[in-house]
């Protein structure tokens, strides 16, 4: 058995979690967010790893996993791809999933992976923010709806918007023009939210998913979102459509990959002695 | 006197031009473009016939032989107008106040807005008395904004209340002020910035002379990104395009390549002897390429978008940015930044990344022959110049570069133009 900590570095947040790994019962100890806002990513990295740290109340580490743009944590055992990592997330929080949709704030993906994790295939969206989690928050900020309620009122959307694709930083003229021809919050954000999802599902299909797709990253708490996924997957022919899947701790599938991981490659390994104590970064 | 009015309603700023029956120009007027596209229309027209009359005025006040006093009536005028806009503003923020702010906090709200509009006029009195006071943003937005925002710091705290509070309240009215049409016309203000710059009897002889002058318009032709917006008749509107190819043909008569980067969208256009466009590349609903993208990069380094080309033409190793989007560009930046990359030279580079996107649409409008006349807000941008020249003289070879200083005025300038011709035709 190991402890182990995981670190997701993305763009817009830092996401941490301390594990127990081992033994046929893993295990989440604490997870922690610390959010980057134009903040250096080596301080965000290490406030999240004490938020993890301290919630876990241990007082060292068999292993410190990265993943993500995880150079930034100079303290770190190894580091893991982000597909590795989000396949293997995915199946811990959710036995089911077949893919990980990972919507972050830049770029989405999609992992196709068998029942025991091992990566089918991988696809991401081009070079453009449009459609990404930062773009949905510029967008709300826009409309002067904050990111929490962005998913409930999408939801009430009676008349959606067609939207077609939206350049991220041009967006704010543009949503100055729907409101101004006398569209209503609810049916400009369930518009993005099903030209996202459309977008979204194209890179699922050329996957060719069958079973359950996991939504991961910052995005997966957002029902409209989900709900617009679900509607843009439908069945093919005789096959039922995929089912969209979420859990609480979806924004920290890759951390929790990659301290599964971490243990993993420990065991095998079989490394003697602690990767990190309590004094050696205090 | 018959004039011919071109107006170009651009995604930032709203422009207009009058010229008179020989295709001269008589005044240019600009405000920034809001959601009521009609008033942003009216208020750069009639900016654009203030600036028809003081320019008039200057002829007939320098026969008079007194320019001096003509700068001092100016400053009254807007001085003037500003009243008008600031008693709109006062007058929402105190209804806002009893609609919005809570009961406890109205008393200190008020007592702090009466203060700051109070300080704003001893200011604006202040103003006038300067022989040359600092020059300051021609939109009441900007203006008064960061006139308010500054007093609102100085009184919040003596009052009780937050600064957050009180920027609210001007962020809440600004926008109604701005979509109220209000009278900013020259007869409507000339006679008190009269008395206010105690005028001489030449000048007010001068004055009188030219507000009697007519101006009767003639025609109006429309343009820009909210041109089908405009309320005019269909045969009024020209695209931009067409506008454009006229406007620096206009400017620069041996025109025949011209790239203008706009804050939303860039376009390259080629044009014949007679300003007529034969080709055309656009490039619109992306930011990489525009002037918008150095806008974000601005932001991101909280820096002003003027900063940015000093700063980067001091670049002795400039980098190569390998993203396109914006957004991807400027996490690019943030972590070059974090990397120990110098500001200078990652500015450069982004510099060379919009003159890159604009040569890529120049190379598919057909290239850029002789001349080629640079237009828009990044033709003010020495980095982006000096970039575009290099790359110019790379892929090219030499190439006269026209750049205007009233280059932002090209749409509304082929605009008028068109109105000229269609009268003639």
């Amino acid at each position: 058995m190991s402890i182990t900590a995981g670190m997701d570095v993305g763009s817009s947040a830092v996401k941490a979690v301390v594990m127990r790994v081992g033994e046929g019962r893993d295990e989440v100890l604490a997870h922690a967010l610390a959010r980057v806002r134009r903040r250096n990513v080596a301080q965000v990295v290490e406030e999240a790893f004490a938020g993890a740290v301290a919630g876990a109340g241990v007082r060292a580490l068999d292993y410190v996993a990265t993943t993500g743009e995880g150079e930034e944590a100079p303290f770190a055992t190894g580091h893991f791809y982000g597909m590795t990592t989000h396949a293997r997330g995915a199946l811990f929080l959710e036995p089911r999933a077949r893919a990980v949709l990972d919507v972050g704030a830049l770029h989405a993906r999609a992992v196709a992976m068998d029942e025991r994790g091992k990566v089918l295939g991988y696809k991401m969206t081009s070079q453009c923010a449009s459609g990404s989690g930062q773009f949905l928050e510029n967008i709300a900020r826009y409309l002067g709806v904050s990111q929490a309620d962005i998913g409930a009122l999408s939801l009430t959307s009676e008349k959606p918007e067609t939207v077609s694709s939206i350049c991220a930083v041009l967006a704010e003229t543009d949503v100055i023009n729907m409101v101004s021809r006398g569209l209503a919050a609810p049916d400009i954000l369930r518009g993005i939210h099903d030209s996202m999802a459309g977008r979204f599902a194209r890179l699922l299909q050329s996957l060719r998913v069958e079973g359950a797709v996991f939504v991961s990253g910052g995005l997966a708490a957002d029902d409209g979102l989900a709900a617009a996924l679900q509607r843009a997957l439908p069945p093919e022919g005789a096959r039922r459509p995929p089912e969209i899947v979420r859990h609480p701790l979806s924004a920290f599938a890759g951390a929790i990959g990659a301290a599964l991981w971490g243990g993993f490659r420990r065991e095998k390994v079989g490394m003697g002695g602690p990767a990190w104590t309590a004094s050696a970064t205090a | 006197m018959n004039c011919f009015v071109g107006i170009d309603l651009g995604s930032t700023t709203t422009k207009a031009v009058v010229l008179d029956a020989d295709g001269r120009v008589l005044g240019r007027g600009i405000t920034n473009s809001r959601s009521n596209y009609d008033l942003a229309a009216e208020v750069a027209r009639t900016e654009a016939f203030v600036s028809a009359r003081f320019n008039h005025l200057e002829r007939e006040v320098e026969r008079a032989g007194g320019a001096a006093a003509l700068s001092r009536l100016l400053l009254a005028f807007r001085m003037e107008q500003m009243k008008v806009q600031l008693a709109s503003l006062r007058a929402r923020i105190w209804d806002e106040i009893g609609r919005s702010v809570a009961p406890a906090l109205r008393a200190g709200a008020a007592e702090a807005v009466a203060e700051i509009f109070r300080r704003i006029d001893a200011e604006e009195e202040r103003r006038l008395g300067e022989s040359s006071p600092p020059p300051r943003s021609d939109f009441f937005r900007d203006a008064a904004g960061s006139a308010y925002a500054r007093l609102a710091e100085e009184v919040a705290a003596a009052a009780g209340v937050t600064f957050d509070l009180l920027l609210g309240l001007y962020d809440k009215c600004i926008v109604a002020v701005e979509n109220e049409p209000l009278a900013l016309g020259f007869r409507e203000h000339i006679g008190k910035a009269l008395d206010r710059a105690q005028a001489s009897a030449a000048v007010r002889a001068a004055v009188h002379a030219s507000a009697t002058a007519e101006f009767a318009v003639a025609a109006t032709v429309g343009t820009g990104y909210g041109r089908a917006r405009l309320p005019f008749p269909k045969e009024q509107i020209r695209s931009e395009i067409l506008c454009h190819g006229l406007g620096a043909h206009v400017l620069f008569p041996g025109t025949r390549t011209v790239l203008d980067i706009g804050g939303q969208d860039t376009k390259a256009i080629q044009v014949d002897a007679r300003g007529i466009v034969t080709g055309f590349q656009m490039n619109d609903r992306c930011a990489a390429g525009c002037g918008r993208y150095l806008g974000y990069i601005a932001d991101e380094m909280n820096m002003g978008l003027h900063e940015l080309g000093p700063l980067a033409l001091q670049s002795r190793r400039p980098v190569k940015i390998s993203s396109t989007c914006t957004v991807f560009a400027g996490a690019e930046l943030r972590e070059r930044l974090s990397l120990g990359e110098k500001r200078e030279d990652i500015l450069a580079g982004l510099h060379r990344a919009v003159i890159l996107r604009a040569m890529s649409l120049l190379a598919r409008s057909g290239g850029i022959e002789d001349e080629f006349t640079f237009t828009g807000g990044v033709a003010r941008n020495a980095a982006g110049v000096r970039a575009l020249e290099g790359l110019v003289a790379e892929n090219y070879g030499p190439r006269r570069i026209n750049i205007s200083a009233d280059s932002i005025y090209t749409g509304a300038l082929g605009a008028a133009h068109f109105a000229l011709r269609g009268t003639a035709a």
